[in-house]
């Protein structure tokens, strides 16, 4: 089946987000739908899969032209999306997932709850799967979530399947298997649209691609006559500089030292130490027990045993307003979650921490509240509109900017950065890079936690690699690339 | 400097307004029943100052009579933007209101006047004993809320149950009576008018306001009950910020006994201040805050209890037989949520 976007216009009030963009995909072919946050990726695919509808221009499938104003019509004509964030009910089994909305009923009116696991059972056998239909989805990994939405796709024939970032929050076993299973479709005939950001993912699995910037398709072609590099500065426009990464610290003072620490189930026997001035990268798969041990050590998790000193001080933080009076700040990973605060505006959100100790008496200082934040503002070149919209109307990569804005006006002296350029565009990406570089400059000891180990690469003078909740290794100069990190964070090398 | 004149254009901004502004809608809603209530009480007075002195006459009864529910809902819209509810508020008004008349009573049965003390340091003392209740109680639903991890439906539902009944069962053989010099605290007769219910009203609207706008703790309010996750990994002690909330509801909810006690001059166990809970409720989101938590203001709730009194105040002047007027509640708290909710399209 061969799709063709011809001259999509779509306005947003004055703002128009797609300006005159064609897009074309043919069957047993994967395209790179790709492009920085805002540049109208989501937009055209809304547009696709019926959800949003287009000012102008047409959809043409094998050449006659379609028109859908739900996604319930783009999936009749068998587009299937699969966003970002899964549709799936945790507490039901895989079938009923599948079937869900489209439950197959006995003539009695009750669930045909065998036949629908027969269906079911024959998607898995056509897509060269071995999953048990009745398993509950709660007990799936990440990557077979995203394999029971892709079945569900299959279910109703979709010829063409929307991938929006499928990956983001896979492990690298988990990226392969659906990978694998993209591979399986595409053999079959389905055109599969993959967004994604991560361009070494893209130059592996994908046959073309297209570059939208500011709502203008910029190029379309095929993968195995470009490069990332090509790719990344046709996204931002310019060529991508990659700043150095921070000079080593030996001997700058100890500023915090973990000895054993161990928790009930998530870590064991973690010490580590981070220098004043020093990035720390700690890295490993998901579900190392890395994330779970910041979370300790700011207070906001579970008690630990072990020791744990600040500045040469013997500290044990039970509470998160601890750790900030301690002078530690804390980036988490997931910003929609754990970083922003959806209903409160820009400056409150920047404000969050500082907020109970900027005081006139009993009542709020604004003015310092403001002025605190327009300088972290600055720093960070945050793009926004006025202190008063709301934190949902900046790209992920200045809302990333403005949780990092509320810990600088607390002046941490230990920064903790989970996921620190999770869902940042390119651009963005390297902006962040510079920032913590320059705040380490400026004496700040920072622990960047990071499953991407070109990240860490990118922005630590060491890290310690962590396995099934131990520190396996630490790693430091030359030791320092992607294959040594893998074979530690994999458990390879013991 | 050249300066450009716009041609004011009504309908433009009044469009505008309704879609951009939550709120406008209910208060249009508000200035619309206002007008038909001022057209129901009637102008066929022949003088203009009659006509008026009527008219206000009317409006400080409405004020006066939802002072106690207006104070309360202060309290609730704290509660409800951290994403909580209260139902126990009007159970604990009864309660409240008994230990301020056991502390009050002058009479032979009364706590203070046995040791001798009587009139104002009697009444000062029972009025704090008051406060200093609704503040542990509403610590205490705080508590079993953060610590014990409760729903706040349930620990509440739970209060509101044991305040009631515990409340009957104590006042069972004591008969406490109300001296007359303490009705004078709500009762209190300034040019003809009884405004102090009104002035007390006011007065803590201002504190819950300014507060909300402009204290870390009001802050916080917001953010915990937007995202209690991310408020606490940003540093804030979301378990004090909900306690907190609560004890304030608690303190509110004395200073209402404490006006009720005065207005009415006794207490009715088993039926005083039962379904001030819904009535709060329906203030609080008439007046535009989210149950969902995150989005509120103290002046929409003000808004909110505003629009019903003065809807109750129109069907009592146009005639509406009472059975009926719990449905009119019902009709504006559905109106006035639909209204509110083209923001998201």
């Amino acid at each position: 089946m061969d799709l063709e976007m011809k001259n999509i216009f779509k306005s947003f009030g004055a703002n128009l987000v797609l300006d005159d963009v064609s897009f074309s995909l043919s069957g047993g072919q994967i395209k790179a739908l790709l492009g920085e946050n805002g540049a109208g990726k989501s937009t055209l695919m809304n547009i696709l899969g019926g959800v949003l509808g287009a000012d102008g221009g047409k959809i043409l499938i094998d050449g006659s032209e379609v028109s859908f104003s739900s996604p319930k019509e783009s999936l009749d004509m068998k587009i299937a999306f699969i966003h970002q964030e899964l549709n799936l009910i945790n507490d039901l089994p895989i079938y009923e997932n599948l079937f869900i909305g489209r439950e197959i009923r006995k003539k009695s009116g009750f669930l045909d709850h065998e036949k629908m696991i027969s269906e079911t059972r024959r998607v898995f056998d056509e897509m060269a799967l071995s999953l048990d239909p009745e398993v509950m989805v709660r007990d799936l990994d990440a990557s077979y979530k995203q394999i029971v939405e892709i079945s569900r796709a299959m279910l109703m024939d979709a010829r063409i399947v929307i991938m929006d970032e499928p990956t983001t929050s896979l492990t690298e076993n988990e990226i392969e298997r659906v990978f694998a299973l993209m591979r399986h479709l595409k053999s079959m005939g389905v055109g599969i649209i993959f967004i994604s950001h991560k361009l070494n993912e893209v130059m592996e699995i994908c046959d073309s691609y297209a570059v939208l910037r500011d709502g203008h398709m910029i190029r379309e072609g095929k993968i195995n006559e470009t490069d990332t590099r090509t790719l990344a500065s046709l996204m931002v426009g310019h060529e991508v500089v990659e700043g150095l990464r921070a000079e080593s610290h030996d001997n700058g003072k100890i500023i915090m030292e973990a000895e054993h620490l161990t928790d009930s189930k998530h870590f064991k026997d973690i010490s580590f130490n981070i220098r004043e001035g020093e990035i720390v990268g700690f890295t490993g798969l998901l579900g190392d027990g890395r994330s779970e041990l910041f979370q300790s050590i700011f207070g906001a998790s579970l008690p630990y045993s072990g020791s744990l000193r600040i500045d040469g001080n013997e500290e044990r933080i039970h509470s998160t307003q601890q750790a900030v009076r301690l002078g530690i700040g804390y980036v988490p990973r997931n910003r929609k979650e754990n970083g922003i605060v959806k209903d409160l505006d820009i400056l409150s959100n920047g404000s969050l921490v500082t907020l109970s100790m900027r005081k006139k008496g009993l009542f709020l200082d604004e003015a310092a509240i403001e002025s605190d934040f327009a300088n972290a503002k600055e720093k960070l070149s945050i793009k926004m509109g006025e202190d008063s919209d709301p934190i949902t109307s900046l790209s992920g990569g200045n809302q990333q900017k403005v949780v990092l804005a509320k810990w600088l006006s607390a002046k941490p002296r230990i920064l903790i950065l989970d996921n620190p350029t999770q869902g940042v565009d390119v651009g963005a990406k390297e902006e962040i890079y510079q920032i913590i570089t320059s705040l380490a400059e400026s004496g700040v000891a920072i622990a960047v936690l990071s499953s991407e180990s070109k990240e860490i690469i990118r922005v630590c003078s060491r890290c310690y690699v962590m396995y099934h909740g131990r520190i396996l290794k630490e790693l430091r100069g030359d030791e320092l690339n992607e294959k040594t990190i893998m074979q530690y964070a994999t458990g390879v090398v013991e | 400097m050249e300066k450009r004149v716009e041609k004011f254009n009504f309908i433009s901004w009044f469009r505008n307004m309704w879609v951009t502004h939550p709120l406008f809608s209910t208060f249009c809603a508000l200035v619309l029943m206002i007008i038909l209530q001022t057209v129901a009480l009637g102008f066929d007075q022949g003088s203009f100052s009659r006509w008026f002195s009527i008219w206000s006459r009317n409006w400080i009864n409405i004020l006066r009579n939802n002072a106690t529910i207006g104070i309360i809902s202060l309290g609730m819209t704290f509660v409800i933007i951290t994403g909580g509810i209260d139902l126990a508020v009007g159970s604990t008004l009864v309660a409240i209101g008994a230990i301020v008349m056991v502390f009050i009573d002058s009479s032979a049965t009364g706590l203070l006047s046995a040791i001798g003390i009587t009139g104002a340091p009697a009444f000062i003392i029972g009025i704090i004993m008051g406060l200093i209740a609704g503040l542990i109680l509403g610590e205490f639903t705080g508590i079993l809320i953060t610590i014990g991890k409760l729903p706040p439906f349930i620990a509440t539902l739970g209060m509101m149950k044991i305040c009631r009944s515990v409340t009957q069962q104590c006042m069972q053989t004591v008969n406490p009576q109300v001296p007359r010099s303490f009705t004078q605290i709500a009762n209190l007769s300034i040019g003809g008018q009884m405004f102090m219910p009104i002035i007390y009203w006011l007065l803590i609207a201002f504190i819950m306001y300014w507060i909300s706008k402009h204290t870390a703790f009001g802050r916080h309010v917001f953010a915990v009950g937007s995202n209690e996750r991310a408020s606490r990994l940003s540093g804030i002690n979301t378990e004090r910020v909900k306690r907190a909330v609560y004890a304030i509801m608690g303190l509110l909810v004395g200073c209402a006994a404490v006006l009720q006690v005065s207005r009415i001059g006794a207490m009715d166990y088993a039926n005083a201040g039962s379904g001030y809970e819904m009535d709060a409720i329906a203030a609080v989101i008439v007046g535009g805050t989210s149950m969902a938590g995150g989005r509120g203001s103290i002046s929409g709730t003000i808004l909110g209890v505003l629009i019903i009194a003065v809807m109750n105040n129109l069907l009592n002047l146009i005639g509406v037989p009472p059975f009926l007027r719990e449905a009119f509640k019902g009709f504006i708290v559905i109106a006035a949520v639909l209204l509110q909710k083209k923001e998201k399209a």
